[in-house]
């Protein structure tokens, strides 16, 4: 019993270890390349660079105005993603304890709306909010944040709708008789309770919005409004890209998010843990 | 309980009352704009104007030149935006769409005579129009484009490499027959160090837009081949000079000589600017923006030869590299009258100001299409083009004779095929007759 | 008059919970949807055109196109390959972060890194590894199939997109899967265990009908993410070699945005979606069902 143990923990040590390295490599790759100059990532990406020098890189946050495209990407991915988890929550609470046919069926086109290609949209939206209501110029930032709401809310009511189920109605209903209101039962009582799920639905949505390049890319027409994907195409080129400023902007745009995770990610066990010691 | 209904009611207010105010809110701003544009067409008052940049990768150099022409020019705000690769919507297009009106519109020739051919304003009496040859004019012989860029394109060459494989300075122009063509690479593939002579990236665009409209070269005015092409009364099959190009890619990218011989279709723009660059290769096909991915490598020179077809030393395509304006600067017709005039302010700014012709050429490395431009550049192949715009030895430079834009998913991917052998000749000759009839 | 009171106030609940959902999903999907199916029956060649009502004539010319449907079948073919490794895979890595080993943590964040480059750079640092990195390996190890660069033929082309959608989305998968795992009680493994339960018997017995929630959702999303794949396949293969991996929103894009034909690719868009919405459709009505009798 005990040799198998070893043998089976001796496995899954070794089968993590086997992913690890495929699944951390681009991420090294990308660590090791933004010190380098474009010569050198052509001729060998692979290697260490040659010497470890962070003048790339102050090149970049001096030509991506960082402290501002790293304010305004910020500014959108906090507000919406907090406005999605707690709208979409609602939602998706009132939708599987009110499963009416209106609700129903509001479920089934929010489910249908995510398979639109979003190509088919992007005329529409700058159409309609450009040339007709003239918002895209007035109130840039807020109006993405309006987009992403009305873009995200699908598919993180998806994801409550599911866990919600889950969660057993009596709690609720002795919160009920304890005199709390809908109100009241929704933040006081299940609310805790989707803790796991609200941070990985938030996860999922800071990811997206945080990374997302389409959207911003029509709605931002002037550099003081830019997130950073968008800032981004200051290394591009019609034939090759910059590659050597390219990568030190990636690596600074993906690393607030890659800590974010992180931080995240043992709130969300250490919840669970908690729960379980109870 | 009575707190929380009154908790409740507060709230539904609150989100009324956002609703409200950001609705008056829209519409105040909606109005601000409107008296904007009034005044701006009106009174003296600053004049905006927006300018898009079709060059991705001069965007810096873009906007700081706007910086410098706003400094010149108080009373007139240039705003710059720049397309970048992957891009679904075209700057232009996005802009349109959203309500805006581009003042300054950087078209490809071809797209500015078609596709956005109700665009531009006629151009014929501005004062640059007299220090240059490639202004782009309509079928109606008005000046619509002003030449931004001028680009070339042909084989590139690594002139160390070549120097070694020749024993001696290498002339590009000497090789002007298939034959001579097939016994440089010969020599270049004897050439230590050489892993093999050509190292070609066959994109989709290269092996399409470039080298395929390159056969229109073969007579004087190559938008009368594309006519007729248009008519259907073409046989590209039995045109010698069609086959000939053909006959040169297989050569290009066969097995003996090309570094990706044995699947030469695959995505290595990178290697085969790497190989060239490092001189593990020595050849390849595309325009003086190679010179981006090259130097990424070495401080070598390069240059540019022609694309030999025949045996005849005599056929001008085989003396020749393709040259030409890649990007032209269109007025838009829909712009005020004062937008207009600063758009026209702009393009004097570019040809006459000494700032702006620091801007072409200096700062952004775009050769000039205006002889009163004192600049050089000093990118390798650019000097080479320049040089054989000095000896005339230029022709066409063809894609702008073609929709560029819908190359790369139709033509391309046929040429691609017959590379590697997946089709014939004849396949790909009767494709490009029905894309050309297709065309109306 | 207790009854209208109740009514008000669960009209007042509805608008309170499902009112700003309504409100921003109205306004930024639902209306540019619709107004983008009236674009279908209307003629302009590019999007910033004047329009001329043109009729069923978009649907005609996409029925038509050849392309198109091929491109649907090879996207297809593409769903099925990706649906199951992702899953099976995000499942796995999942099962082995939450199963208490040391480094667990450390790992989660590993197997989650692949999500945070995307675009460009992600089909990049590919075309290294499929161009260079592995024919040079295969050189090396005289491995045969392996020498020449993968993006030069359409079938190693097809298993390099697939290849890449399973390292970069599993571990988006993962974490969903993560949220349903550590949600299931642990009296209940514990009261499998002690019915003399395997791991394996306790895994198909107990663990996975208790995650057909995470499931639900990441088959949806597989699905849905393989059938709109645009970013990897434009920065990776460029649907290439000669147009051998076109997918279907590729070849949208292509149409509309590319060749200029904007209402012929709009309309295209709009087939691929009702397509879409039938088979995922299908598949979350159908397992929402499991999840209820489960």
């Amino acid at each position: 019993m005990k040799v198998q143990r070893i043998v089976s923990s001796t496995l899954i040590y070794l089968i993590s270890i086997i992913a690890l390295v495929g699944f951390i490599f681009p991420f090294v790759l990308l660590i090791i390349n933004s010190f380098k100059d474009n010569g050198e990532i052509l001729t060998s990406p692979f290697a260490l660079p040659s010497s470890w020098s962070f003048d790339q890189f102050v090149e970049v946050i001096v030509a991506m105005n960082f402290m501002v495209t790293f304010k305004n990407t910020f500014l959108i991915t906090s507000i919406s993603t907090l406005l999605i988890v707690i709208f979409s929550a609602m939602a998706a609470y009132h939708m599987v304890r009110k499963p009416t046919k209106y609700n129903k069926l509001f479920f089934t086109i929010l489910v249908a709306s995510m398979v639109i290609p979003f190509q088919t949209l992007m005329i529409p939206l700058i159409y309609i909010y450009g040339a007709k209501l003239q918002l895209i110029d007035a109130i840039p930032i807020p109006l993405l944040i309006f987009f992403y709401i009305g873009f995200g809310s699908a598919l993180s009511i998806f994801i409550f709708h599911g866990f919600i189920k889950s969660i057993p109605v009596e709690i609720e209903e002795a919160a009920r008789i304890d005199g709390c209101n809908t109100i009241q039962t929704f933040f006081i009582i299940v609310f805790p309770m989707l803790r796991p799920i609200a941070v990985t639905v938030a996860i999922l949505n800071v990811l997206w919005i945080w990374n997302d390049y389409l959207l911003p890319s029509l709605v931002l027409n002037n550099e003081a409004v830019y997130t950073m994907p968008v800032m981004m195409k200051v290394f591009n080129g019609t034939y090759m890209n910059n590659w050597e400023l390219l990568i030190p902007a990636i690596l600074l745009t993906v690393l607030p998010i890659l800590i974010l995770y992180m931080i995240s990610q043992r709130s969300v066990i250490n919840g669970v843990m908690q729960g379980s010691i109870k | 309980m009575k707190l929380m209904k009154a908790l409740k009611r507060t709230a539904m207010i609150g989100m009324t009352g956002a609703l409200a105010f950001s609705l008056v809110a829209c519409s105040g701003k909606t109005e601000e704009k409107a008296s904007d544009n009034n005044a701006g067409s009106k009174s003296d008052s600053p004049v905006s104007i927006i300018v898009t940049n079709g060059k991705g990768e001069i965007d810096a150099q873009f906007k700081e030149a706007a910086k410098a022409f706003m400094d010149a020019n108080p009373d007139i705000k240039v705003e710059v935006n720049s397309t970048a690769v992957g891009d679904t919507l075209n700057v232009f297009d996005k802009l349109t769409a959203s309500g805006k009106v581009v003042t300054l519109a950087m078209f490809e020739p071809y797209a500015a005579l078609n596709k956005y051919k109700d665009v531009g304003i006629d151009l014929s009496n501005e004062k640059w129009v007299a220090e240059t040859t490639s202004a782009l004019t309509n079928a109606e012989g008005q000046v619509v484009g002003f030449p931004f860029a001028v680009e070339g394109m042909g084989l590139v060459y690594n002139q160390k490499v070549m120097d070694k494989a020749v024993g001696g300075t290498f002339d590009p122009f000497t090789i002007n027959t298939q034959d001579e063509l097939k016994e440089l690479l010969d020599k270049v593939k004897a050439t230590e160090g050489v892993k093999a002579p050509v190292a070609y990236q066959t994109e989709a665009w290269s092996v399409g837009n470039h080298y395929s409209s390159l056969f229109l070269n073969q007579v004087e005015d190559p938008a009368t081949l594309v006519n007729d092409l248009k008519a259907g009364s073409v046989d590209l099959a039995g045109n010698d000079i069609w086959n000939g190009y053909y006959n040169t890619l297989e050569l290009l990218t066969s097995e003996e000589y090309n570094e990706f011989g044995k699947r030469p279709i695959g995505q290595y723009y990178d290697a085969a600017h790497l190989a060239v660059g490092k001189g593990e290769s020595a050849i390849l096909f595309n325009g003086n923006w190679a010179y981006d991915s090259l130097k990424a490598v070495a401080g070598d020179t390069f240059g540019f030869m022609p694309v030999a077809v025949d045996n005849n030393p005599d056929n001008p395509v085989n003396n020749k590299i393709a040259v030409g304006p890649t990007q032209v600067l269109v007025v838009n017709k829909k712009a005020s009258e004062a937008e207009q005039a600063a758009a026209k302010k702009f393009l004097d700014w570019i040809v006459f100001d000494e700032a702006g012709q620091d801007f072409v050429v200096n700062k952004s490395q775009v050769i000039s299409a205006f002889k009163n431009n004192p600049n050089t550049v000093t990118n390798p192949l650019g000097i080479a083009i320049a040089d054989a715009i000095g000896k005339d030895r230029t022709m066409h430079f063809t894609t702008n004779f073609i929709n560029a834009a819908d190359w790369p998913t139709t033509v391309g991917p046929e040429v691609q095929k017959l590379i590697a052998k997946q089709s014939s000749k004849e396949d790909l000759a009767k494709y490009m007759e029905n894309y050309f009839k297709n065309q109306q | 008059m207790t009854h209208r009171k109740k009514n008000l106030a669960n009209m007042g609940n509805s608008l309170l919970f499902l009112g700003p959902t309504t409100v921003f999903f109205t306004l930024t999907v639902l209306i540019p949807f619709i107004y983008g199916l009236y674009i279908t029956f209307n003629r302009m060649a590019t999007p910033v055109d004047p329009m001329v009502f043109a009729g069923l004539e978009n649907y005609v010319n996409a029925v038509k196109d050849t392309k198109f449907w091929e491109s649907l079948w090879l996207t297809l073919r593409f769903v099925v390959a990706t649906v199951f490794f992702v899953n099976l895979v995000g499942f796995g890595l999942a099962y082995l972060v939450t199963s208490g080993i040391r480094i667990q943590n450390s790992l989660r964040t590993a197997y989650f890194t692949p999500n945070l480059i995307g675009g460009l750079v992600l089909g990049y640092i590919w075309q290294f590894i499929f161009v260079q990195t592995l024919p040079s390996l295969g050189e090396k190890l005289g491995i045969e199939w392996l020498e020449l660069g993968w993006l030069g033929d359409p079938t190693m082309a097809f298993w390099s997109l697939v290849i890449v959608t399973i390292w970069q989305t599993s571990g988006y998968m993962m974490i969903i899967f993560i949220a349903g795992l550590v949600s299931i009680p642990k009296d209940l493994m514990e009261a499998a265990r002690i019915d003399g339960a395997g791991p394996f018997r306790r895994l198909i017995n107990v663990t996975i009908p208790l995650m057909i929630p995470s499931f639900v959702v990441t088959i949806f999303l597989s699905l849905k993410n393989a059938f709109m794949v645009y970013d990897l396949n434009f920065s990776l293969t460029k649907g290439g070699p000669f147009g051998s991996t076109e997918m279907v929103s590729m070849h949208v894009v292509n149409k509309a945005f590319v060749e200029a034909n904007y209402g012929t690719g709009q309309a295209e868009g709009i087939i691929l979606f009702i397509i879409v919405a039938i088979v995922t459709g299908i598949q979350v009505y159908s397992s929402k069902k499991m999840e209820v009798e489960a």
